[in-house]
């Protein structure tokens, strides 16, 4: 259950760096999409691939990504989304689905045993990560805004 | 189940990066698809951990996509400053391939 509540929230962070008209905030919610796609991992005690994704990925480039969109930022934000782009991709979406899960078995082997044991002894560490990268975007946030005053 | 809902996820990302990538104006948009997209990959992967005998070689896979995807993504911010400093400009309207205007 746990699980399918971070899928649906990294889906909505991804709609929302698509349909966000300031390059800037989508930027951050580009971000968060990919801390919880690190959670993922963490969640199924995946930790190495958590560590990596979240130290490289979101904490190198996902940093410098958000400083490029602060430093570029337009004042004049507009929304960058054509329309007609969303047919096709429902249709690969469709193509997607069905090949996948019409013509194979996948098993589901996640257990519930490893989630214990994950929150158990590294829920205090995950706390503290992601208070840390809260923290980190909401000092760019405060930055950018003192300096469009 | 959670196999199945993770994949979901991950088509219906990598699709939101497709469809911002085409629709964007600006080469910092452009970025942010991308590593969306890199996002997705990243998910896909999940379900080779959930194979013990693959374990090893998913963890190896995802190393090289984190490391390969990292500077590839390095190379366009590069390119970006680059083309920022020479045109004045990150509009995707301005970028020329050969002497003519995409």
């Amino acid at each position: 259950m746990t699980l399918i509540a971070i899928c649906c929230f990294s889906v909505i962070m991804a709609f929302a760096t698509l349909f966000t008209k300031d390059t800037f905030y989508s930027a951050l919610y580009m971000s968060i999409t990919l801390i919880t796609i690190a959670g993922m991992y963490a969640l199924n005690n995946i930790q190495p691939v958590f560590v990596l994704i979240t130290f490289i990925f979101v904490g190198a480039i996902g940093a410098v990504t958000v400083a490029l969109a602060a430093m570029y930022r337009d004042p004049r934000p507009k929304l960058q989304i054509d329309f007609v782009w969303f047919i096709p991709a429902i249709i690969t979406f469709a193509v997607i689905f069905n090949s996948i899960f019409g013509f194979n078995n996948i098993p589901s082997a996640f257990t519930n045993s490893e989630i214990s044991v994950f929150v158990e002894e590294y829920v205090v560490f995950v706390l503290f990560f992601f208070s840390l990268a809260i923290l980190l975007m909401l000092a760019v946030v405060k930055f950018v805004r003192r300096e469009g005053v | 189940m959670m196999v199945y809902v993770v994949i979901v996820t991950s088509i219906a990302i990598l699709l939101i990066g497709y469809i911002m990538a085409m629709s964007s104006k600006e080469l910092i948009r452009l970025l942010i698809s991308l590593e969306l997209m890199f996002g997705a990959v990243f998910l896909a992967l999940m379900p080779l951990f959930t194979v013990p005998n693959l374990t090893t070689s998913a963890f190896g896979i995802a190393v090289l996509t984190v490391f390969t995807s990292g500077g590839e993504l390095m190379i366009l911010i590069a390119a970006m400053v680059t083309f920022s400093k020479k045109f004045r400009s990150i509009s995707t309207d301005d970028i020329l391939v050969g002497g003519d205007r995409i």
